[in-house]
């Protein structure tokens, strides 16, 4: 096992990001840098853009305005994702799962792992249709990876049914498992805690710590769920209105009073007036879990 | 993508508020179900009617007592709906289904199916007639004919009926007992007609009557037996059936070759004559005949039969794999030694010219190729339990551990496509199986999809030898070439989820680009290329291949309607480019033998490699087998190709495209793909067109039938490779039979009533696609994403 810390190499350098639909303005002027090996959180209130700066970053959006520069493996050198193709991106190394959650609904939970991994396989029609023996050798490794993933996240049970009816949690978790067949370098995780129990959140932050840790895969995370943001991440970016409104480790969000008027709604003073007459009222009241590194 | 991330799901709409007298539910009901009824009595019988008297057949169908039939049905089907719930526990009695449809398959015989050969047009109703004007005949034939066939039918199901829905062990016997003296009363009373009148019969109404009493004799069994002997003696079916993967293909080949053997099935028929077996062998006992084929009429036959039928039986019982080989090699062997005999007597046949033939294979009789048939299916046992053998102990490995039980890959070529359901019910019996799982045991034992398909091919390869002239052209030219054709479109709509309406005119670029290349249209190919029809595949593989990326490169980011609509411009395009390209294509007139227009019609396929010389002339037959080849090809490929990178990307893309995307497939390439495929398997069926009738015009490739070709995989159930084959055969067999059963002006009223009763009860289809099936049940509530949405304000 090799353990990775954060470096200071960057995997994506996001600079001066505006990105507007007709008059609503989703990000605006957004800069941040994920590094390798890190777990890098975004929160901010609904609305404020996180999603719209994951869909900027993987090439479903493409901002009006800014750079952004992705290296996604180590070695690479940074190439422009600005107006990219998703696929693409998604071949350079960027996998993510979505909010609401995005399966192929009517496949197996193993078949859609599948499909993660053989977008990283070469083997044509023709080759299916003859049968050809690498294109089998191909198809055994496709299981055999796609087996290992559904067990890496705890669904290998489960590999025979159809996505449709495994519970919300486990379809979040066959989600992560098909964003890691594509041998990603930097996995993107919308909100991948909403609706799973406490007993899951605490299996999800383990196996987040883990896949960044064990397979070297950088972690941008969005999460509404404070107690699993604090424990997991290393650096946090928070985003209000489409603004970058404050970013560091979670000790330091947690203290912040920008941050925490964002989330009351209130002017930075009086939150920081507030939260020191009521600490009950701080943002977060949680102490970061002591297995944290 | 606006929607593409929608935190909460908007509210369900209220319900509207109705204002008004409310009309009673079951009213509405019983008017539904009494205008159902009118409307099926307007639909049998003649339509007619004339520009003076519009409503004759109003008056002929509806104003005469013959509507209280109808009426009554409507009623019976009201009070059906109305106490469904307490109709329902009545149908899962033991036998309740056995009895329906047992007599279903003697009504479908007595209303449908030839009876006597010789008597007007061969129906019962004919028969009846017949036999009522003819003295001197069998009291036995003279009361089936006229009331006993459908008293014996009426009352063994009203009673068999009552049995069940009382409970009376001792009635449901006596049920089981009528059942027997009616099958054996049937048999009596058409072997009297065809002795009365000493003319050879090859009707099999009474064939399909005896088989429907025996069902209704099994379903009554059933329901005589106790609740435990029946659970015990279906358990022990299910455990047989599921140990023993063979056995069905056993049996039934078992039954079908003895049925040829001793019984009237003919081996040898020139019009005037019809010769069993053994009569075959009296007949040609003083010829010249090769000896071997005398000796197998003789004897020979008997032993190869059995000494297959030990091996296949030994194989399947034991499931011992390399038995399971030699049962299939012996069933191949004995399948070629029956056709070699099968050509040795005909060949002589046409020697003496008896009854004009010219070649051999004229005039054999069902009996042979019902022997083929048999005998292979006893192979095809063999290699089941051969074949199955290996995947088992490996399966069962699997599941000890819990995983790699169902891996798709490993099932080999003739495998299973479900592995996986297939690993689940073979652990069954040996586990302890749920009620749900036994009930469908013997269904999804291992090696029963296997058996279906072998089954299927036995079918495709020994009927059509049988069939009469006309029915080898509707199988030839019809069904054939529309199941490849479905197969093509399967991939586009069923597979990667792509509406196209344009099908045909990749059809159309294939025949013509084989017109080309063997020269019959005015444009000529340089003059050194010298083609015969079936060299010109690749050339118009290519071509539709490169037809499909020209229309699919521009179009393909069009989604759903929009897509169709371009297709369907494009069929258009290629329609009328073809009317209207004179010089090329000699337009509207199409390929005429016009040596003025320098047209002249496709030749015939034909090969010639080495010593090999095949013309394929007027026969069907010979087309058959050649789309057969075509045929296995294509599907072998794709199912392949299904259960492949590629496979799993189409229907990633049906599923949702911008997950897709986001999980690196490049969707334009993906559906690119499919459109190439589609295009060139279509070109193939274009190219075998073409050389098959020769002259075609553009109006062969008008829009109406890109739309059949979409009905008939939608019929057949959109992304199931066996349900598109199953529609294209279906729908285009359906038209052809309902010619001789229903007057010609009813015949689409009858089509469009079978398409929407389908479409009704089985909305994904003949043979629904697993994950099609999956879709559709989705939506009944069970998907888990939608009942357990996140609360908005979760999270903060
Ligand atoms: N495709 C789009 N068209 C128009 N407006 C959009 C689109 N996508 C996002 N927006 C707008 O951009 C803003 C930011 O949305 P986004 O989905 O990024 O928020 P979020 O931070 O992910 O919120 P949540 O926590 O609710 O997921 C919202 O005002 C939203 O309405
Ligand atoms: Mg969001």
């Amino acid at each position: 096992m090799t353990v990775t810390a954060p470096t200071s190499e960057v995997v994506f350098d996001v600079r001066n990001v505006t990105l507007r639909f007709g008059g609503v303005t989703s990000l605006n002027d957004v800069s941040l840098q994920m590094r390798r090996g890190e777990i890098l959180a975004v929160i901010g209130p609904n609305g404020a853009g996180k999603t719209s700066l994951f869909n900027s970053l993987t090439g479903v959006y493409t901002p009006q305005e800014g750079s952004i520069m992705l290296a996604a493996r180590r070695g690479d050198s940074p190439t422009s994702v600005v107006g990219m193709k998703t696929h693409r991106v998604n071949q350079l190394g960027v996998a993510r799962t979505f909010q609401n959650i995005r399966l192929f609904p009517a496949l197996t939970a193993l078949e859609n792992v599948k499909v993660g991994v053989e977008t990283r396989q070469r083997s044509g029609p023709i080759a299916a249709m003859l049968g050809m023996p690498w294109q089998r050798r191909e198809e055994r490794e496709s299981n055999s990876r796609a087996y290992e993933l559904m067990k890496r996240v705890g669904l290998s049970g489960r590999a025979n049914d159809i996505a449709s009816s495994l519970a919300y949690g486990e379809q979040r978790r066959l989600e992560i498992a098909r964003a890691l067949g594509t041998n990603p370098g930097v996995i993107l995780l919308d909100e991948p805690a909403a609706g799973t129990n406490p007993v899951e959140k605490r299996e999800l932050a383990s196996l987040i710590k883990s896949i960044n840790a064990e397979d070297d895969v950088s972690v941008l995370l969005i999460e509404h769920d404070m107690k699993l943001v604090m424990s997991v991440a290393d650096r946090i970016v928070v985003l209000n209105f489409g603004e970058k409104i404050a970013e560091g480790t979670p000790e330091q969000i947690q203290r912040d009073p920008v941050v925490i008027a964002a989330y009351l709604g209130t002017s930075a003073e009086q939150a920081e007036s507030q939260a020191d007459a009521q600490p009950e009222l701080r943002l977060i009241d949680i102490e970061p879990e002591g297995e944290q590194s | 993508m606006t929607a593409l991330e929608t935190r909460t799901r908007p509210a369900p709409p209220a319900a509207p508020h109705r204002r008004g007298p409310r009309i009673p539910s079951w009213l509405t009901r019983l008017l539904a179900c009494l205008g159902g009824s009118l409307v099926l009595a307007l639909m049998i019988g003649d339509q007619e009617g004339s520009q003076t008297d519009y409503g004759l057949t109003f008056r002929k169908q509806i104003l005469a007592p013959r509507v209280f039939a109808f009426l009554a049905l409507g009623v019976l089907l009201f009070l059906c709906v109305s106490y469904w719930p307490r109709i329902k526990p009545y149908l899962t009695r033991p036998g309740f289904w056995p009895l329906i449809s047992g007599g279903l398959a003697v009504l479908a015989s007595i209303t449908l199916m030839h009876w006597f050969d010789q008597a007007g047009n061969g129906k019962f109703g004919a028969v009846s007639d017949a036999v009522s004007r003819t003295s001197g005949i069998s009291p036995i034939a003279t009361a089936f004919y006229g009331w006993l066939a459908w008293t014996m039918l009426v009352v063994s199901v009203v009673v068999g009926g009552a049995a069940i829905v009382i409970g009376l062990r001792w009635l449901a016997f006596g049920v089981a007992a009528l059942a027997v003296v009616a099958a054996v009363i049937t048999y009596l009373a058409h072997q009297a007609v065809v002795d009365f009148t000493g003319q050879p019969d090859h009707s099999l109404g009474y064939l399909v009557s005896i088989l429907g009493y025996i069902v209704i004799l099994s379903g009554m069994l059933a329901a005589g037996l106790s609740h435990e002997a029946s659970a015990r003696s279906k358990h022990f079916v299910t455990r047989v059936l599921g140990f023993r993967p063979g056995l069905p293909l056993v049996i039934v080949g078992f039954v079908v070759t003895l049925l040829s053997f001793v019984g009237a099935a003919a081996w040898f028929s020139p019009s005037n004559k019809n010769t069993s077996l053994s009569e075959t062998h009296d007949l040609f006992a003083s010829t010249s005949i090769n000896p071997f084929a005398l000796n197998y009429l003789g004897w020979l036959s008997w032993v190869v039969f059995v000494g297959t039928l030990a091996l296949a039986a030994a194989a399947t019982w034991y499931r011992h794999r390399l038995l399971g080989w030699l049962a299939a090699l012996a069933g191949a062997a004995s399948t070629i030694i029956t056709l070699v005999v099968l050509y040795d007597i005909s060949k002589l046949g046409a020697r003496t010219k008896f009854d004009g033939a010219t070649g051999p294979w004229q005039n054999l009789g069902v009996g042979g190729w019902m022997a083929c048939g048999g005998l292979f299916l006893l192979g095809s046992a063999g290699f089941v339990v051969a074949t199955s053998a290996r995947a088992t102990r490996r399966v069962a490995a699997g599941t000890a551990n819990g995983s790699l039980s169902g891996s798709p890959n490993g099932s080999g070529p003739n495998g299973v496509s479900a592995t996986g359901s297939v690993a689940a019910a073979d652990a069954a019996p040996a586990t302890q199986p749920s009620p749900g799982r036994r009930a469908v045991g013997y269904l999804t034992a291992p090696g029963a999809a296997r058996s279906a398909v072998l089954i299927a091919i036995a079918a495709a390869l020994f009927y059509p030898p049988t069939a009469t002239p006309f029915w080898q052209q509707v199988v030839v030219s019809e069904i054939g070439i529309s199941m490849l054709l479905a197969a093509g479109l399967n991939v586009v709509v069923g597979w990667a989820g792509l509406l196209d309406l344009g099908f045909i005119a990749f059809y159309a670029i294939g025949s013509y680009t084989t017109a080309y290349f063997v020269g019959s249209l005015p444009v000529k190919p340089p003059s050194w290329l010298h083609m015969t029809p079936l060299l010109t595949i690749p050339f118009a593989i290519i071509a539709c291949l490169m037809a499909g990326v020209i229309l699919g490169a521009p179009t393909l980011r069009l989604r759903g309607d929009y897509l169709a609509i371009v297709t369907l411009g494009f069929g258009e395009i290629i329609h009328l480019a073809a009317v209207n390209s004179q010089s090329i294509t000699n337009g509207a007139e199409g390929l005429t033998n016009d040596t003025g227009r320098h047209t002249k019609s496709v030749p015939n396929p034909s090969i010639h490699i080495g010593p090999l010389h095949i013309h394929w002339g007027l026969n069907q037959l010979q087309y058959w087998y050649l789309l057969l080849v075509f045929l296995v090809v294509v599907l072998l490929a794709f199912r392949r190709l299904e259960h492949s990178r590629l496979g799993r990307a189409w229907a990633a893309v049906r599923e949702d495209e911008v997950a897709a995307q986001a999980t690196g497939i490049n969707t334009t390439k993906v559906k690119l793909a499919a459109f190439a495929i589609g295009a060139s398997t279509s070109g193939v069926a274009g190219v075998f067109f073409a050389s098959q009738i020769g002259t075609f015009t553009p109006d062969n490739f008008v829009l109406n039938n890109s739309i059949l070709i979409v009905a008939y995989v939608v019929f057949g159930g959109m992304g199931s490779l066996p349900g598109a084959l199953a529609g294209a055969a279906m729908l285009t067999w359906l038209p052809e039979f309902l010619k001789s059963q229903v007057p010609s002006s009813d015949r689409l009223m009858w089509i469009g009533a079978v398409v929407m009763l389908m479409m009704i009860f089985r909305p994904a289809g003949l043979i629904p696609a697993r994950r099609r099936a999956a879709e559709l049940s989705g939506l009944d509530g069970s998907s888990s994403s939608e009942t357990r949405a996140v609360p908005a304000g979760e999270g903060l």
